[in-house]
């Protein structure tokens, strides 16, 4: 019954949008609600979500998707998760989060009310295109054609709750770029040709980049926990895909930021706008077409993908298209002087594109050299370590003082000051270095993560009163945004480079020492759970004598899909985490892997002050 | 600064970045692409001794062999030719046998792997879209792996 009220809702939704697309151009007559229709449709969308949601929820294994994708005895939150963990139901959270856009756009005050209109014809647009897709080939409401008691289970690796609402944070943002192409085509079209666009377009992109930014550390933080290697980023292809739209959106968001030095790159701005979304789609179509070998599990079906490229071949050539036809012209001549704030956003625009371009070159080269030559390679994590870091590092550089510089003039106020903290930067960790384990990445690392924190504290001191309230805040947003780039930077380069690895092979009871900590193999256990079975490893950590913590360690067997998980048990300090995996036995004598991470917890803290100056600067006006 | 000067600096500090992007690339391409074969692609004249490449396929029924707690032997076939792997470290998690597996290494001598990486898959159901088309040529596909 709810699959019946999910496809008919979905159905009507697109009907609707056909509707309003066809008025548009077709009907002279114009007097009907448009923002009434686009809401209505929305609603009708998410409608058709909860109806899915509705079945998982009581297990109604009469829908297929419900039958293949979930099981009754699953803790509830799997049961609603279970709802994106499969490719036909995440393709509708997909579109009902379009849709979800398009409704918030309809309700936002828009001074152009033709514009407005374009704006949602466009989105409405996507919305048939990727309705059509759902229906055509992603079906999530079809009937099971047998009678069955029980279903066939969710992946065990994807009950977790962190990856429970990874998917929607995620999907947040690669579709919030719908919204922002829909603004750029129409602001294109639109004959009155003023800027207002622009700056409706700052806020939705700052939106966008900001639940990206915050889904992709969800995925990361999830594979650092529930994968067991001991990382948190392995340069696969999924990964890079959502990295692609990251860098692109945050190129956008800096250009965006030039509407305020009144010095509008235009052409360059709308360019960005319509990249985004199309490495959005492009990303989704690698991932669903199952072309690119990756180690992350998605459907891989032909049909789909081919539908999906078709879909991408329709907006980016739309776009790019339109973007030929009706080229802006620079409505002011940009002023770009040898250190001023213009140069240092085109000089960040440029880097961040060629490492868009890097990152995609190593992703598709697998695919172009198996077409050309029939052989088939991979290129490792090694490749874009090696590419990817030193061509941000002079970005890196420069967003330290970015913030501060002048529009108008080539002058840095307090520029000793900055040079001087520079040096002394440079020196000490050079110093600490020697002393302790020398690493030429290590050591630029560190003196550009530490320099860019240091250089926004001393930015925020010396340009601004400092008052205790949220429009200070707000003021002082970019430099702590780049603080929590700063601190991620610091966290990245640790635990990358200065992990340590150690491999055990015990019996139960023994004892052993890293360092000055004493760690406790205490006995393995097996329990029962609702709907697994866990075998752990007890480790007691003692520091000085003193127990300091006790970290389960070990595997969970899913009966229901006959599967074993990894799980890792995790002892976190300030400034570094004790990581530890259960492996293998043989007679009693078991495999245990820790991994030393130091500094991991900055990448989070990091991450998450730039989440935060995201949700302030969307406030901001 | 007169204008054109600034584009021309613009355009060359651009050229500029993009000559270390393109020089990097080329430098770290050569390193780090390891080439991917199945099981009966390999034959002693392709075998370069402490190369680092993949191989895809299956993990031979009864062949897998507990050394120790953390070594391990087994085969990967692809149902025509297998070759025989030691391994030692922590297996993932949907490493089974007569499941599907991609593992990197070299080989020691002409004759056994030695793994660094062993590959599982996120789901069962999984199988790279590579190591799938060889085996339907094959004729040895089969929905389940």
């Amino acid at each position: 019954m709810s699959s019946l009220v999910g496809f008919i809702s979905l159905s009507l939704a697109i009907g609707i949008n056909f509707f309003l697309l066809f008025s548009y151009f077709f009907l002279k007559n114009k007097n009907y609600n448009f923002n009434l229709i686009v809401r209505l449709s929305s609603v009708l969308t998410l409608i058709s979500f909860f109806s899915l949601m509705f079945s998982y929820v009581t297990s109604d294994f009469s829908n297929f998707n419900v039958f293949q994708n979930s099981h009754s005895n699953k803790p509830l939150i799997y049961k609603i998760s279970g709802t994106w963990g499969n490719h036909e139901g995440s393709m509708l959270l997909w579109i009902s989060i379009l849709s979800i856009y398009g409704f918030l756009f309809s309700i936002t005050k828009v001074a152009d009310l033709k514009f407005k209109q374009l704006t949602l014809v466009i989105q409405s647009s996507l919305h048939i295109l990727f309705g059509l897709f759902i229906v055509f080939t992603s079906n999530p409401f079809l009937v099971n054609s047998v009678i069955v008691k029980e279903g066939l289970g969710l992946n065990p690796i994807l009950q977790d709750p962190g990856l429970a609402i990874h998917p929607p944070v995620l999907y947040a943002g690669y579709v919030g770029y719908s919204i922002i192409f829909s603004l750029a085509i129409a602001g294109l079209l639109n004959k009155n040709n003023d800027d207002e666009w622009l700056y409706i377009a700052k806020k939705w992109s700052l939106i966008s980049w900001t639940f990206l930014t915050g889904g992709i550390a969800l995925g990361s933080y999830w594979a650092y926990y529930e994968l067991g290697w001991g990382g948190w980023w392995f340069w696969d292809p999924v990964e890079n895909i959502s990295l692609m739209p990251w860098i692109t959106g945050l190129a956008l968001v800096h250009s965006l930021l030039m509407i305020r030095g009144e010095q509008i790159l235009k052409k360059w701005i709308i360019f960005l706008s319509i990249l985004c979304f199309s490495l959005s789609i492009f990303g989704t179509f690698l991932v669903r077409s199952g072309i690119l070998t990756s180690v992350h599990s998605f459907a891989a079906d032909a049909s789909r993908g081919l539908f999906i490229l078709l879909i991408f071949f329709i907006i980016t050539g739309f776009g790019f298209l339109v973007f030929l036809l009706r080229t802006p012209e620079n409505s002011k001549p940009i002023n770009l002087l040898f250190v001023n704030k213009v140069s240092a956003l085109v000089i960040n625009n440029v880097l961040m594109i060629i490492t868009t371009l890097t990152i995609l070159l190593g992703t598709i080269y697998p695919i172009i050299i198996e077409v050309i030559t029939n052989d088939r390679i991979s290129v490792g994590g090694p490749y874009f370590n090696s590419t990817v870091i030193p061509i941000m590092m002079p970005g890196f550089l420069l967003m330290s003082v970015a913030p501060v510089l002048s529009w108008q003039t080539n002058r840095l106020r307090n520029a000793k000051l900055y040079v001087l903290g520079f040096m002394i930067i440079s020196v000490v960790v050079l110093i600490q270095s020697y002393f302790t384990t020398f690493n030429t990445w290590g050591v630029l690392g560190l003196i550009l993560g530490v320099w860019i924190i240091v250089a926004s504290i001393i930015s925020i001191f010396s340009s601004y009163k400092i008052k205790f309230s949220y429009k200070m805040l707000q003021k002082i947003n970019p430099h702590i945004a780049h603080i929590g780039v700063g601190i991620a930077i610091v966290g990245i380069t640790c635990s990358s480079v200065f992990k340590e690895e150690y491999d055990y092979n015990i019996n139960e009871g023994d004892k052993f020492r890293i360092k000055n900590t004493f760690i406790t193999f205490q006995k393995v256990e097996t329990t029962n759970e609702a709907n697994f079975q866990a075998l752990r490893a007890n480790f007691l950590i003692k520091k000085d004598e003193k127990l300091v913590a006790n970290i389960r360690a070990g595997k969970n067997y899913y009966p229901v899909s006959k599967m074993i998980t990894s799980e890792a048990g995790i002892f976190h300090e300030w400034f570094r985490d004790i990581y530890f995996i259960v492996g293998d036995q043989k007679d009693n004598n078991w495999f245990i892997k820790i991994y030393i991470n130091p500094f991991v917890s900055f990448i989070w803290l990091g991450v998450l002050i730039m989440v935060l100056s995201g949700f302030i600067g969307v406030t901001k006006k | 600064m007169s204008l054109r000067y600034q584009r021309l600096l613009l355009i060359l500090i651009t050229l500029i970045l993009i000559l270390i992007a393109v020089m990097l690339i080329l430098f770290n391409a050569k390193e780090n692409i390891s080439y991917f074969y199945t099981p009966s692609e390999i034959n002693s004249s392709n075998i370069t001794i402490n190369k680092k490449i993949r191989i895809g396929g299956f993990v031979k029924k009864n062949s897998f062999n507990k050394i120790s707690s953390s070594e391990f032997n087994f085969k990967i076939t692809d149902n025509e030719k297998s070759i025989s792997v030691i391994y030692s470290g922590i297996l993932p998690d949907l490493f089974r046998e007569e499941q599907g597996t991609v593992i990197e290494g070299y080989f020691d001598d002409k004759k056994i792997f030695n793994a660094t990486t062993v590959f599982a898959k996120h789901d069962e159901n999984y199988m790279p879209s590579s190591v799938k088309s060889k085996l339907e040529d094959s004729g040895y596909w089969n929905k389940k792996y």
